[in-house]
């Protein structure tokens, strides 16, 4: 065959011809389709069958109810669980993005052990001996209340084992974080005696006078205040915010009162004052004072008038008695304690002054105001076993009545006076004033153990790290508490099997317990937390693993609670400010941030505004007319006693001139040598850093408000 | 060295001195292919791109070269259609800066889109009311339209015209080039008008849209008009270049002045209906959906009245004055002053209407955002600009481009009569 | 087969600004949902993909007069001029990528055929479209928690707000199970950022049907605006708005708030316009 140029032509054309015509283009375009949409990297989620698991959120002390999808056993999204009696179906951010913490890679996947300044890993079995070896030591050293034990709160069952293990071991030394739970129980004690808390009937109230309570920023339970204040509205209930700075609660409320940083207590008083003097004041209620009600009257008389106290406050002087009068006179009006999330510092005089104006109005145990209970005792804990050691441990004076008093203590003593410390659900090296005593007194204590679930600062420093399941792995208890009224307790339960190598803490702490022998041992029998929980919380038992929670009491409970007004009669100073800057810093609590316990999840992180966060500086608050020389946007330095750090800043005029805001949560360093989070850590400045504990005398509560600050330009 | 393929009585530079050009114009372009490939396999995020920025200086750099390139298809469309015949001097040389327009177009697209490899779609699943499918349907077809305008002029290399067959092509194509310089004038005034159409549909987007007539906003006309009077300059502005860089007249005065005046008209009569489309939206439009003109211009002072001035002032009315007046037309440096003020007219106005927009917020609570590219864009933007370089520079060597050249240059020599011997 | 309940389904909402705290539980419920993912720094909020973005207002006053309001904005699935389905977004999309559901009123998007042009974010006015600049990535084991019901995306394609249209799917496959068809409960269709709100601020509905709250709430004026004809269902509420309604989009999603300051801002006015209209809501005529 004969090819020349035109039979070629012909062919490859006829061939061309072909080809188009047959199906084969289509195949290859829609292939091609399929070849540029299908990367190997690009995530495939396995499907599976759908479930939903009820449980309950412990990120904070909300104690929401939470639903847990589930795609086969993987959990794969967090509601709020409808018609809790808690949230009633609402969730915060956080809780939200509670699977990031569980799957964080960046977690302490197994039992850490500190070797030079590197962690390494060891077994549990290991780990459990190496605790109880060196707690044996210290019984056998004769000094068994030297072992402390810091933990978020003191309710809940776990607490309640490390209170047992102490107990049994020979300590008295068992603190708890400040909280906004502890704070309510601190003040119920200044006015109604020992053994108390105090709630809030927010979603009742018609008029709530809240001195800088964040209630949509994280107080309290923070769904159940969403709710409460959504329902304003429908229920023409009005809200006022009395607060340095346009907070979010601020600028939902009815109004926004501007008030001088640190000057709460003298406006409270000022405003029991004006009751007072008016006879605004419920008699029937005031009949029933102790402690002097003219004595107080004639003190706020002398101290508080309505001039002087503007002259403090900066607030007129007809407003004040103008809010007085409004309050008092409202049907159910309560006033509401504990700046910001209500944790970190805050002064007695200030929550007892402000509750002083609940008890004047006679609002106690009265719907829709605050009301006074018993703590929640729903546990019972069989009697333990103490040997003569533990007897005369226990015995001992405990290093200090907070936090704030046993680091300062452990920083002066040469000698140490705690040798052990257990850190459960905490993290003072972040969240407690002045982060480099706190980290000082840490590397002074010759053995720290924590629970933590994250490489923390506070875990950072421990010698060994027994990692605790986060809350979607493990069962546990949930005290609602935190200004709640209703009193429920819920069942946190695990929803899937455990990702890492870590243990449910009660857990951690029977096993340690039953490797010191003799009568510790003897008192924590249980085969595990498990039946433990069961046992110690039978009574609510079969309510809490039916339904997944148990209503202690809801409503106003029955009867009045005595007053006693004798410490705010006695006028205790207000706390001043250390440090002589020209302007004032104080910490603002933001709700996408988390200021206590965990840091925010990725997804927290990534809502923050970049009026707050700008790649990884941190943006303070400042009024435009206190921002002379400096740039909105650009960058300073502020300084304060404490410390120093670079910042940026932001012109708002939300804030009250001569303050500088910062938010608390940022500026986490959750990394070591071998492990980082960088979604979540190294970005901006841990306002703790800048800030100092100032000791309130009498309460001993570290109440520095904030701290005397300059800023200028980088 | 590469005599044999340079055209017959045509003096070119040596060949070492022109591979010397060739290679560093060369590494210019490498770099822009290195950038290119850098955001091929990692993604966009080489650009300084974000969401509020989505059309940058890609998407800038498309219109202005599709815009300056509209000299290919008007010149055509003068020379075939309304036979003016001069300019069949230049027409080679349009074509050919259209074909590295087109080309250069269709290069940064494919940089510029998320997934490159899914780029057929815009044909495969068309959207028949988007303007960008009437672009990406109209852009291919007239480049096929300037690959078959361009390809008689390779033929005519010296060395191809031997082949009888590439000879007869060539000749047979000049034949019925008419078609295709309809065609292409066609196909441009769609999609140039697209483009404008682009920008003018956003009925959302206050700053750049356009009342119209039927589907087309008024943009997509201006579009195809400022393309068609601008193109003229841009072909002009890179003649005046190449013959500055090799030295020699290329085309005669009356051809230049000719394309020079026909550009001329075509902007004044552009500017005018740019100012009234300009005057309409400003008092009519955009205050109907409650912006008044000061929205658009005294937030910052980089997005200022200065804009407008310089686009429709003095890039605009300016040369267009020149270029209609017989005595700043033919003066040379006020001709050059014009073809440049044009060019960058065109250009200034084709990042008014896809960056300007970008930068506006709509919503009143939103803010202005600000853009200036990464060295990946700026890498890749100067790609093109280097390859049409170098083809300019290898066809102006080896193919006939200006049939004026050798007249203008190499006068034949008459011999000297000699006395009767 | 019943064919009486037929009628188009129109998905809106409206949020109540007064209730909405600036929480942001809108925001992480939604990535949560919708397998959004997240970067190491996401405070250029030009780049940072938030379906659903929570706005800080202030009326510009100086202390101590500042108000601020917080508004969250998913994506409007506009209507377009006239409410005819032409979105300025999917107007613009050259490989229809994304479309107008006539059945439901909802805006989709169709990852895999998006090839990333970026018209459609050039077209939308609020900026509820977001494009994938990096290969999403997610830390070792994080993945786990990603939905199978949504498409994770891959670099170089839009993403936005889809109404949690795969709750739309399992509520309409759930009411033919039952036996329901056409007819979906108003609680078994909720977007997650509505579920998730603690403040119940965001109600979620069918806008087309009386007995939705959201109907209830916005009452809809279904008849072109007297005062701008490309306008459909302007709220005869006079405390409701909705964004740049006059632009003609045909938003589906509905703002309320008792604040005047707050509803001026929801649209752009020349000096002296806001006065004139302020009063000027969806006709009473039909109750």
């Amino acid at each position: 065959m004969k090819v020349d140029r035109r039979s070629f032509l012909g062919l490859g054309l006829g061939a061309a011809a072909g080809i188009a015509v047959s199906p084969v283009g289509i195949k290859l375009t829609d292939d091609s389709a399929i070849w540029s949409q299908n990367w190997p990297w690009t995530p495939v989620p396995v499907d599976g069958e759908v479930s939903y698991e009820n449980s309950v959120c412990s990120l904070c002390p909300g104690s929401c109810g939470i639903s847990v999808r589930k795609i086969g056993d993987r959990p794969v999204k967090i509601e709020g669980r409808s018609e809790y009696p808690v949230n009633d179906g609402g969730a915060c951010l956080h809780g939200i993005a509670g699977l990031q913490y569980l799957y964080d890679p960046a977690r302490v996947k197994t039992p850490l052990k500190k070797n030079g300044d590197k962690f390494e890993e060891i077994s549990w079995d290991d780990a459990i001996t190496l605790v109880a070896g060196k707690l044996a030591d210290l019984r056998k050293k004769g000094s068994p209340e030297k072992l402390a034990c810091i933990a978020d709160k003191e309710q809940g069952s776990v607490s309640g084992l490390f209170k047992r293990l102490l107990k049994t071991f020979g300590s008295p030394n068992f603190y708890t974080m400040p909280s906004l739970e502890s704070y309510l129980e601190v003040t119920a004690a200044a006015l109604h005696g020992e053994g108390k808390t105090i709630a809030f009937d927010l979603e009742n109230a018609s008029f709530v006078l809240s001195f800088g309570a964040g209630i949509i920023e994280g107080w309290g339970s923070p769904v159940s205040c969403f709710k409460a204040n959504a329902s304003r509205k429908e229920r023409h209930a009005k809200l006022y915010q009395i607060e340095p700075r346009l907070s979010n609660t601020a600028a939902n409320a009815d109004k926004w009162i501007p008030i001088k940083p640190g000057t709460e207590a003298d406006l409270a008083l000022g405003l029991c004052a004006v009751i007072l003097k008016n006879n605004l004041f419920n008699s029937t209620a005031t009949a029933n004072f102790r402690g002097g009600i003219n004595k107080l009257a004639a003190m706020l008389q002398k101290n508080y008038a309505p001039s002087r106290t503007a002259e403090i406050t900066g607030i007129k002087a007809a407003d004040i008695e103008k809010i007085a009068t409004v309050f008092a006179k409202a049907k159910m009006p309560v006033a509401v304690f504990g700046k910001g999330r209500g944790d970190g510092a805050q002064s007695l005089k200030e929550l007892a002054a402000i509750h002083t104006l609940n008890c004047l109005v006679g609002n106690i145990n009265k719907k829709g105001g605050a009301f006074v209970r018993s703590k929640m005792t729903y546990l019972e804990f069989p009697d333990e076993s103490m040997d003569s050691i533990a007897d005369a441990g226990v015995a001992k004076t405990k290093v200090g009545r907070y936090m704030n008093q046993v680091i300062e203590k452990v920083n002066a003593s040469s000698q140490p006076v705690v040798e052990a410390l257990f850190v459960y659900n905490a993290n003072p090296c972040y969240s407690l004033h002045d982060t480099k005593s706190v980290k000082q007194a840490f590397k002074k204590i010759p053995f720290v153990v924590s629970f933590s679930s994250f490489l923390d600062e506070t875990a950072k420093e421990a010698d060994i790290i027994l990692p605790s399941h986060t809350f979607t792995e493990r069962l546990e208890d949930v005290p609602s508490g935190a200004g709640l009224a209703k009193a429920v307790v819920g069942l946190t339960k695990p929803v899937t099997e455990p990702v890492f190598n870590t243990k449910n803490t009660g857990d951690t702490v029977i096993s340690i317990a039953k490797a010191l022998k003799g009568s510790i041992a003897q008192s924590f029998e249980w085969e595990s937390y498990d039946e433990c929980l069961e046992g110690v919380a039978s009574e609510i038992w079969d309510s809490l693993s039916e339904d997944g929670f148990a209503v202690i009491s809801e409503g106003a409970p029955s009867g009045s609670a005595p007053v006693n007004i004798s410490y705010i009669a006695g006028n205790p100073a207000t706390v001043q400010m250390q440090g002589d800057y020209d302007l004032t810093l104080i910490p603002i609590d933001n709700m996408r941030l988390i200021s206590a316990g965990v840091a925010a999840s990725p997804f927290a992180i990534k809502t923050v505004s970049d009026r707050v966060l700008k790649n990884t500086d941190i943006v303070v608050e400042i009024n435009p007319l206190t921002a002379r020389g400096l740039e909105d946007g650009g960058t300073a330095t502020l300084t304060t006693p404490i410390g120093s750090a670079r910042v940026m800043v932001n012109f708002n005029e939300g804030m009250m001139p001569g303050v500088i805001g910062m938010v608390e949560g940022l500026g986490h360093t959750l990394n070591s040598k071998n492990m980082s989070n960088k979604y979540v850590s190294n970005k901006g400045v841990n306002v703790n850093d800048l800030i100092g504990p100032v000791i309130e005398s009498g309460s001993g509560l570290d109440a520095a408000f904030g701290i005397k600050a300059k800023i200028s330009k980088a | 060295m590469d005599s044999a393929l340079i055209s017959e009585g045509a003096k070119r530079c040596s060949f070492p001195k022109f591979t010397i050009g060739i290679a560093i114009v060369g590494a210019v372009l490498l770099w822009g292919v290195y950038a290119m490939f850098l955001c091929w396999f990692k993604g966009l995020n080489q650009t300084n791109m974000n969401d509020y920025y989505g059309f940058a200086l890609w998407i800038w750099a498309d219109l202005a070269v599709i815009a300056v390139g509209g000299g290919a298809f008007f010149t055509g469309l003068l020379k075939y259609i309304f036979k003016i015949d001069e300019l069949k001097n230049i027409i080679n040389f349009a074509v050919i800066i259209g074909f590295i327009c087109y080309s250069s177009a269709l290069l940064i697209l494919a940089i510029d889109i998320g997934q490159p490899l899914r780029g057929w779609f815009i044909f495969w699943h068309a959207n028949v009311h988007s303007m960008l499918t009437e672009v990406a349907f109209c852009l291919s077809a007239y480049f096929a339209v300037l690959t078959i305008e361009f390809i008689p002029n390779i033929l005519e290399n010296r060395q191809a015209n031997k082949v009888p067959f590439f000879h007869h092509l060539a000749h047979n194509m000049h034949g019925v080039m008419a078609v295709f310089a309809a065609t292409g004038a066609f196909l441009s005034f769609f999609h140039q008008g697209s483009l404008g159409g682009v920008a003018g549909v956003m009925f959302a987007r206050p700053f750049a849209v356009r009342e119209g007539l039927l589907i087309w906003p008024w943009t997509f006309f201006l579009f195809t008009w400022s393309a068609a009077a601008f193109g003229p300059c841009f072909t002009l502005l890179v003649t005046k270049i190449t013959e500055t860089v090799t030295g020699k007249k290329l085309v005669k005065d009356n051809v230049v002045h000719l394309l020079a005046k026909i550009s001329g008209w075509m902007i004044v009569t552009y500017i005018i209906a740019k100012i009234i489309d300009t005057i309409y939206w400003a008092t009519v439009t955009a205050p109907s959906l409650g912006f008044s003109l000061s929205h658009f211009y005294t937030n910052n002072s980089f997005y200022g009245y200065w804009i407008l001035i310089t686009e429709i002032v003095l890039c605009g009315v300016v040369p267009g004055a020149i270029l209609i007046m017989k005595s700043t037309r033919e003066n040379p440096t006020l001709r050059l002053i014009a073809v440049i003020l044009g060019t960058i007219g065109v250009c200034l106005n084709r990042w008014v209407m896809v960056l300007q927009i970008m930068a506006v917020p709509v919503m009143s609570f939103d803010t202005w955002a600000l853009y200036f590219p990464s060295w990946q864009e700026i890498a890749t933007t100067v790609l093109p600009v280097a390859y049409g370089i170098i083809l300019i520079s290898i066809t102006y060597r080896y193919l006939p481009v200006f049939p004026q050249e050798n007249e203008l240059n190499y006068p034949v020599e008459v011999e000297p009569v000699t006395e009767a011997e | 087969m019943k064919q009486e309940n037929n009628k188009a389904h129109k998905f809106g909402m409206v949020i109540d600004l007064d209730k909405c705290t600036g929480c942001g539980s809108c925001m992480v419920s939604c990535m949560s949902e919708n397998n959004v993912p997240f970067k190491e720094d996401e405070s250029n909020k030009k780049d940072s993909i938030t379906w659903m973005r929570v706005y800080k207002l202030t009326n510009g006053k100086s202390f101590p007069d500042t108000e601020v309001v917080y508004l969250p904005r998913p994506c409007q699935h506009c209507g377009g001029k006239g409410d005819h389905g032409h979105s300025p977004c999917v107007s613009v999309c050259p490989a229809t990528a994304t479309d107008y559901g006539y059945d439901t009123g909802i805006v989709s998007q169709i990852y895999t055929r998006c090839f990333g042009c970026r018209y459609c974010m050039g077209a939308c006015p609020y900026h509820a479209r977001y494009f994938n600049w990096w290969d999403p990535k997610w830390p070792e084991g994080m993945e786990k928690y990603l939905s199978p019901n949504v498409s994770p995306r891959m670099r170089g394609v839009v993403e936005k707000c889809s109404f949690c249209y795969h709750r739309y799917q399992a509520a309409r496959d759930q009411a033919y199970a039952e036996g329901n068809k056409g007819e979906i409960a108003e609680e078994n269709y909720q977007t997650a950022c509505t579920t998730a709100c603690p403040a119940g601020a965001i109600v979620f509905g069918d806008l087309n049907n009386p007995e939705h709250k959201v109907h209830q709430i916005v009452k809809p004026d279904p008849h072109p605006d007297t005062m701008n004809k490309h306008v459909v269902g302007k709220s005869r509420n006079p405390k409701v708005f909705r964004l740049l309604e006059r632009l003609g989009t045909n938003p589906k999603v509905y703002y309320l708030s008792e604040r005047e300051w707050v509803r001026k801002q929801g649209d752009n006015y020349l000096a002296g316009e806001w006065d004139k209209i302020k009063n000027h809501h969806g006709s009473s005529s039909h109750g």
